[in-house]
């Protein structure tokens, strides 16, 4: 068994089990007494499904999988299309492709097949011999899923896209005329659409995306009831299922976006240190990886991979404490959802694949 | 790949990693920040808007008559509310809700935000009183609209309806002006008394609001309860009224306007008081329809007004005995002295004129008669000042200090006053008019009643109060209440004697024969006076009717003993001996001969400790289901 299982990185799996039994007693007290109150049943079985996915794909050479990178991507951006054209929508957003029971967000598992294309574009190609174009090219392979995202419209999952451009510093360095002319562009470029192409209500919304304080009936009420139910776990948290901000229903779409508030209330800063520490584990330990992985491609991926877990970190766990806009993203291993899970859990599957392949050589 | 540029790639990957501890470490000091610098601050808020202290408010207590008839209870009525937590947020849901219960949006939308800006969590009552259908029907709200709640709140009932409505007065939400004046004797949404005795007792008959602390969850529903206090309900109070006799009063006026009150002479209890026309406090315990507020507020007739506390009349002839009592003590006349009436004579250049040719007549027949010349004569004869000293003398400058709210001082012409309010100085020819009781000065009813009940009493001032008694809170036992000592004024034996006498011949030889009781001696004066000022003349003169005289009877009963005093005023209604005196006479016909005429029950059943004014208004357990 043991020997059937060494393709499996104890030091990553072992922070990400932690996580996720964290992750389905959290939903559990977030969904009591609700219309949610079996959704940690449904969580578990996602997970599970997620390690079984992940243990899949850590079991085959990540440059297979590498080789199958372009039809997935063209698969992927077929089903976002898919999603445009006959979506399910829900409150305004057309995000889910329904086949018969299932939900499915094709922009989950999206993000980790750009990467996946990406990498493996940009890896093709010896170190020395990227161009500018060939960056302009990734960046392109980037922005077009992200578009199609962002017309759902998702601007928080189309940020998620964003981790990947981290590539580009990764080969090039920062070099500060560089920063000092992309930060000019965006500036110029923001002056402009706000004076000549954005719309009253458009602004509006970037208003309230800037200062989410002064919507204190909406978004902002949600963080505030976060903040309160993050404030009122203390040092040592209220306690399993004893939380009044989330058993009484203060805290909002406590089982996915807002679920870190939920684990903070119960277990208090001690709680937050401990699985602030874990992600710091795995995100260390995907990039530890990419340090030792074999080729361009592999390191590229690692390098992606610990940048999308990242963001997602600390764009959820700094917005559900008000650091960040109010923006809805979810926050891996904790939040309820069926294709996060299984698109993570992938992801660190390839993650795990290098890291074998590197050990073995 | 090179290796030098394999060492450049793992360094910038080191630099990531460092940045990825960074970015975590930051988070790390955010959430210190919020839980543990922050934390005890964030628990405060989890609680407080968790934990709820909901107000059991406190039943009131009933009013019973002196005979423990009751006058006013409570039943328990049910209104649809939305509690301040509840409060919707979403404008769409407003009009829902508006377009459920048939009303303007708009105004729905307005009075959300006033509650919700208003300090203090204040319920919004959306309709009150709900009665069977109206209860059913808000269920089925309810379970559209989950924010809706039905409250049970004790609600007043006046069982008389417009029997006693100025005496009793009515309740109603305390105002935000009240509270900011007063902040600590009331809180938000409490239920005070208005006006009439509910609101000059309020203290007395309101009882100590129960708390219930209750966790709600985010929609205000509530969780579980923890932390009751019980409601202590106000106590039963006992008025001095009679309610017979105030029925009595009440016939007696019918469609009359005016003003009655009768005074018990032991110790200035109230034991009639009716102004009318009168109104059923009921009325006032909902929102008004614009129709009520035409007719009880915005009536030319001034139905809200307490005539007897409240309206001031010219007292015509009633006032006749308080110049006789200056002349007398100042030695202008004795008893004896005459003047010769021959029906009207000239002072100061100026015809003054008498009902009749009255001849040679001393004070008693003066006052029997009611002969203005004999009255003009003393005029002549005394200052202003002297009436005013003698009034101010005999309680008719202050206020009675009747328990009764916002009392309106009654008005004895001087020097001085007319230097103050008209900035003119007084001219003798007017004491002329002062003397029978006609120029500058009016009395409220009740002030007249009084100083009646001073010649009665052989010049002792009481205070006319309602208060009888306050139920002990386990016991049927009442803490009866004690009123003010009468102030003793020292009126002389001789003029008393003399006053009394001229009463007597009033009713016996005089004016008010025709009001006279076989077997009972009831004494008094009649008056007639000009149409006061408080009733818009313009509107009698629009609806083409003839304004006439105010008519006024005030007196005590029976002579020998006497037990009660009164006054009473007809509006409008003519000379005092024609209408006035027939009141004063069914009061007197009531209290001593009818109302001991009533049969005992049968040996063994129970007293009658309460003959139900209205049988299908019911008594405590009735419950609006």
């Amino acid at each position: 068994m043991r020997e059937r299982l060494r393709f499996l990185d104890s030091r990553m799996i072992l922070p990400m089990i932690l996580m996720v039994i964290m992750g389905m007693l959290t939903v559990y007290s977030a969904g009591r007494g609700t219309s949610q109150s079996s959704l940690w049943l449904k969580q578990s079985v996602w997970n599970l499904l997620g390690f079984l996915a992940l243990a899949a794909v850590a079991a085959v050479n990540p440059l297979r999988t590498f080789r199958s990178a372009l039809p997935l991507y063209i698969l992927g951006i077929l089903s976002l299309a898919a999603v445009l054209v006959a979506g399910h929508r829900i409150g305004g957003a057309q995000r889910w492709l329904v086949i018969g029971r299932l939900t499915w967000q094709p922009s989950e598992l999206m993000k980790w097949l750009t990467l996946l294309f990406v990498a493996h574009r940009l890896g093709a190609r010896p170190l020395r011999d990227i161009t500018a174009w060939d960056l302009i090219g990734a960046s392109t392979l980037v922005l077009f899923p992200m578009l199609l995202v962002l017309k759902q419209p998702d601007l928080g999952m189309a940020i998620s896209f964003l981790p990947i451009l981290l590539l580009i510093p990764l080969l090039k360095g920062l070099k500060a005329r560089w920063v000092l002319a992309a930060v000019l562009g965006v500036s110029l470029l923001g002056v402009f659409s706000w004076q000549k192409v954005l719309k009253p209500y458009q602004k509006q919304r970037v208003m309230t995306f800037l200062d989410p304080g002064a919507d204190l009936q909406g978004k902002g009420y949600q963080i505030n009831q976060s903040r309160i139910a993050i404030g009122s776990g203390g040092l040592f948290g209220q306690g399993f299922t004893s939380g009044s901000q989330t058993q009484l229903n203060f805290l909002p779409v406590k089982t996915t976006d807002f679920v870190f508030s939920v684990w903070a209330e119960e277990r208090g800063f001690l709680g937050v240190l401990l699985a602030l520490g874990l992600f710091g584990a795995v995100i260390s330990r995907i990039l530890d990886t990419a340090r030792v992985a074999k080729t361009a491609a592999e390191t590229y991926f690692c390098v992606g991979a610990a940048g999308i877990i990242t963001l997602h970190l600390v764009v959820n766990v700094g917005m559900v404490v008000g650091l960040l806009p109010n923006k809805g993203i979810v926050l891996p291993f904790f939040s309820a959802g069926g294709s996060s899970t299984l698109s993570y859990f992938l992801g660190l599957g390839v993650v795990m694949a290098v890291r074998y392949r590197a050990k073995t050589k | 790949m090179e290796i030098q540029q394999r060492t450049l790639i793992q360094k910038r990957i080191g630099i990531m990693k460092t940045l990825a501890w960074f970015l975590i470490l930051w988070l790390v000091l955010a959430y210190a920040r919020v839980q543990i610098w922050k934390g005890r601050e964030m628990q405060k808020l989890a609680l407080a808007q968790a934990v709820k202290t909901r107000t059991t408010p406190a039943p009131r207590g009933l009013i019973f008559d002196r005979n423990s008839n009751k006058l006013v209870d409570n039943r328990r009525a049910l209104h649809l509310v939305i509690q301040f937590e509840d409060l919707p947020r979403d404008p769409g849901q407003i009009e829902a809700l508006a377009a459920a219960l048939q009303t303007d949006p708009d105004q729905l939308k307005r009075r959300v935000v006033a509650i919700r800006q208003a300090a203090g969590n204040r319920m919004l009552v959306l309709q009150d009183n709900l009665d069977d259908v109206a209860v059913a029907r808000a269920e089925v709200l309810r379970a559209r609209f989950p924010f809706l709640s039905i409250e049970v709140a004790p609600r007043r009932v006046y069982l008389g309806e417009d029997l006693a409505g100025h005496a009793l007065g009515y309740v109603g939400e305390v105002t935000p002006e009240e509270l900011a004046k007063d902040p600590g004797n009331y809180q938000l949404g409490e239920i005070i008394g208005r006006s009439g005795f509910e609101a000059a007792r309020n203290d007395r008959l309101k009882g100590v609001d129960g708390q219930r602390r209750i966790l709600v969850d985010n929609l205000g529903r509530e969780v579980a309860t923890y932390g009751v206090q019980e409601a202590r309900p106000g106590r039963s109070v006992y008025l001095t009224m009679d309610a017979g006799l105030q029925q009595t009063m009440k016939e007696a006026f019918g469609a009359t306007q005016g003003a009655g009150v009768v005074l018990d002479l032991r110790d200035g209890g109230i034991l009639a008081l009716y102004s009318s026309p009168s109104y059923d406090p009921n009325v006032f315990l909902n929102r008004l329809t614009q129709e009520q507020v035409e007719k009880y507020w915005d009536n030319p007739d001034r139905p809200m007004l307490d005539r007897v506390t409240q309206g001031r009349y010219p007292p015509g002839s009633t006032f006749k005995l308080l110049v006789a009592i200056a002349a007398l003590e100042k030695g202008i006349i004795t008893p004896a002295t005459t003047f010769t009436c021959r029906g009207h004579k000239s002072f100061y250049g100026r015809d003054f004129r008498c009902d009749a040719v009255h001849g040679t007549v001393n004070l008693v027949q003066a006052i029997a008669q009611s002969c203005d010349i004999y009255f003009y004569e003393l005029g002549a004869r005394l200052d202003i000042d002297d009436i005013y000293n003698t009034a101010k003398k005999y309680g008719l400058t202050e206020l009675t200090g009747v328990d009764l709210p916002h009392e309106v001082r009654s008005r004895v012409p001087s020097r001085a006053w007319k230097q103050q309010v008209k900035h003119e100085k007084w001219y003798a020819g007017e004491t002329i008019s002062v003397a029978i009781g006609q120029g500058a000065n009016s009395l409220t009813p009740i002030a007249l009643a009084r100083f009646y009940a001073m010649i009665a009493t052989h010049g002792k001032l009481l205070t006319p109060h309602l208060l009888y008694g306050v139920r002990q809170e386990n016991s049927n036992d009442i803490d009866l209440f004690q009123p003010a000592a009468p102030k003793d004024t020292g009126l002389d034996a001789g003029i008393w004697a003399t006053l009394d006498e001229g009463l007597y011949q009033v009713v016996h030889s005089g004016t008010a024969q025709a009001s006279a009781i076989p077997g009972l001696t009831m004494v008094g004066k009649t008056g007639t006076s000009q149409v006061t000022s408080f009733v818009d003349k313009a509107h009698y003169a629009s609806l083409a009717k003839k304004l006439r005289d105010n008519a006024l009877f005030a007196g005590y009963a029976p002579r020998e003993n006497p037990q009660i005093a009164f006054a009473v005023v007809a509006e409008n209604a003519g000379f005092g001996a024609s209408s006035a005196a027939p009141i004063a006479r069914k009061l007197c016909q009531y209290w001593f001969i009818d109302r001991l005429k009533k049969p005992l029950p049968p040996p063994g059943a129970k007293l009658p400790d309460a003959f139900r004014l209205d049988p299908d208004l019911g008594g405590e357990d009735d419950v609006a289901r």
